[in-house]
């Protein structure tokens, strides 16, 4: 079965679904593809119907957005996950799996709001059961499930505070919140660049509100600290934690330990970027935008012409920078399909000092809350890199002393990152490994190649489509 | 456990895990029905740990289950549905 669309958008998020709209506010026939079964991504989560009456505000508003997409004529498929993206003359041909099968969309052009994932780092005790990243644990708070009862929250960025803030109103105990960053760099870099916090009320008031609620309620919030192992049987049952240095490095002699029964872990996101790579655009690696990134024009369009990266799956820099990108590759592409011509220079005029502005406070952002080197120098020799496949700290070592220096080799060498997370959770953490023990850098080291499928597919799913 | 603050306003459903019964609610996915009672790992990795709950977003694949048949589904991404049947390759007692 094949399909057609002008634009197809990738993903529903915030930066996906403003793409959607304005391109098709203009004209354009637009279909979106989401891998989740509601709409909203992981910013705007959408709660199970049993407990929407409690949906939060960004939640409504989530809702509201979807209802405004649909009414806008965009034909949205959900649960879809795309597995390849190829491109055949001046076509782009999606390769797409849902529920009923597999199936290829064809388009003119490809906006991807892919979004991140959480970056996970090992400690010693990382896999124990109670050790979760913080988005997938507020995602269970949603569910109205509580991920503990005594939880520490360990990493950077105010979702720690968030998260926190929702743990506590949720009836958990929160032993402490450790933040990477220094409360002296905090204050320092926060009132050197205050006009990149000017007109961010809404969240600056979410990041103080939830700061102030941990405060009355004796939470410790410890700037410059972080974990240096979980403990536990069978599951967590305490954390060493420590201080760091500027680099995120642990201060020897300032251990203490603390008893809980969860981790919450959140260093931050890493772009889904395997799209755009996939389709052979020029990735770049860029640490404080979230690691390898696609390059792109100023009109957000990567290296292949007709495919757009917008939001988190292009550069870290959260909700808001990727609604105005959406809306901004949208329009790009409604001009190219010649749509709307009389109104997409107006719209851009405007668009673009709103873009300006939020990427002052995109910058301020990754000064402040983009991990130092420490947080990939944790693991001990026993402790696992590769989570799927059981690769320990241990055996990469030794892949190295044995002139292993890619993480293509070392993939071949110890299987790391050849399980069904395709390297998601080890792919930096390796990549790092190697930069820091050959003294070559991040990029040279590279990561895995991209290749389809981008996830897991049932046996069968590929020539199902080859048959047709 | 359930979030006591939270009113749920449909009427619990029951799957099987492992043979054993679980009371869970429309809107559950696999996970959160099994967290919701206290458990929290159920699936052994083949470097023989006890897993769980780890990115609860689909990316790790470290909480797979089986589903009426159907191996290797991530519980956290798998909605529930009345009398659905969830196997999973941990017995604790084996560890």
């Amino acid at each position: 079965m094949h399909q057609q669309a002008e634009l197809v958008v990738v993903g529903g998020g915030p930066g996906g679904l403003e793409a959607a709209l304005s391109a098709a506010s203009l004209g354009v026939q637009v279909s979106l593809l989401d891998a989740g079964r509601r709409p909203g991504g992981q910013y705007f989560y959408q709660p199970p119907s049993c407990i929407a009456p409690y949906a939060t505000r960004r939640q409504r508003k989530g809702a509201k957005l979807w209802d405004q997409v649909r009414q806008a004529g965009v034909r949205i498929q959900s649960e879809t996950l795309v597995w390849d993206l190829v491109t055949s003359g001046s076509e782009k041909k999606l390769y797409c799996y849902d529920p009923q099968g597999s199936f290829v969309l064809k388009a003119r052009a490809v906006i991807l709001a892919t979004g991140a994932y959480e970056r996970p780092a090992a400690f010693p005790g990382w896999t124990l059961p109670g050790v979760l990243l913080t988005g997938g644990a507020q995602t269970l708070l949603y569910q109205g499930v509580l991920p503990g009862k005594k939880v520490l929250l360990v990493g950077t960025g105010p979702l720690q505070l968030v998260v926190a803030k929702k743990l506590l109103d949720a009836g958990a105990q929160v032993v402490a919140v450790l933040e990477g960053c220094s409360t002296s760099k905090l204050v320092s870099k926060g009132l050197s660049q205050i006009g990149a916090l000017w007109g961010q009320w809404e969240r600056l008031a979410e990041g103080a509100g939830s700061l102030a609620t941990l405060v009355r309620r004796g939470v410790p919030y410890r700037a410059g600290w972080g974990i240096l192992a979980a403990h536990g049987t069978r599951e967590v049952e305490g954390a060493t934690i420590a201080k760091l240095d500027s680099d995120w490095r642990l201060i020897p002699g300032s251990e203490q330990e603390v008893a809980c029964d969860t981790v919450c872990i959140g260093y931050g996101l890493i772009p889904f970027n395997t799209l755009s790579k996939l389709a052979g655009a020029e990735q770049a690696w860029r640490q404080e935008l979230g690691g390898e990134v696609p390059v792109r024009s100023e009109t957000l369009e990567t290296s292949v012409a007709s495919v757009y990266a917008v939001g988190d799956g292009a550069e870290i820099g959260g909700a808001h920078l990727s609604r105005l990108e959406g809306r901004m590759a949208g329009l790009v592409v409604a001009a190219r399909l010649e749509h709307g011509k009389d109104v997409v220079q107006e719209t851009m005029a405007k668009l673009i000092p709103a873009l300006r502005h939020e990427r002052r406070f995109q910058r301020l952002y990754e000064e402040l809350f983009t991990p130092g080197p420490g947080i990939y120098t944790l693991a001990q020799e026993d402790t696992l890199i590769c989570r799927c496949e059981g690769v320990t700290k241990e055996k990469l070592s030794r892949a190295v002393e044995n002139g292993v220096g890619t993480f293509v080799e070392a993939k071949d060498a110890t299987r790391c990152g050849m399980g069904e997370c395709q390297g998601r959770m080890c792919g930096h953490q390796v990549a790092q490994f190697i930069a820091r023990s050959t003294g070559k850098t991040v990029d040279e080291v590279g990561l895995f190649h991209a290749r389809p499928p981008v996830f897991p597919l049932p046996i069968g799913t590929l020539a199902q489509v080859e048959e047709e | 456990m359930r979030i006591a603050k939270r009113l749920i306003t449909e009427e619990a459903i029951t799957i099987t895990v492992d043979g054993k019964p679980y009371s869970a609610y429309p809107g559950d996915t696999v996970a959160s029905a099994i967290y919701a009672t206290g458990k929290r790992a159920w699936h052994r990795s083949r470097s023989n740990e006890a897993r769980g709950l780890f990115c609860g977003m689909g990316v790790c694949y470290d909480c797979l289950v089986t589903v009426d048949g159907v191996d290797n589904l991530r519980a956290c991404q798998t909605l529930v549905r009345a009398g659905m049947t969830v196997t999973t390759n941990l017995e604790s007692e084996t560890l």
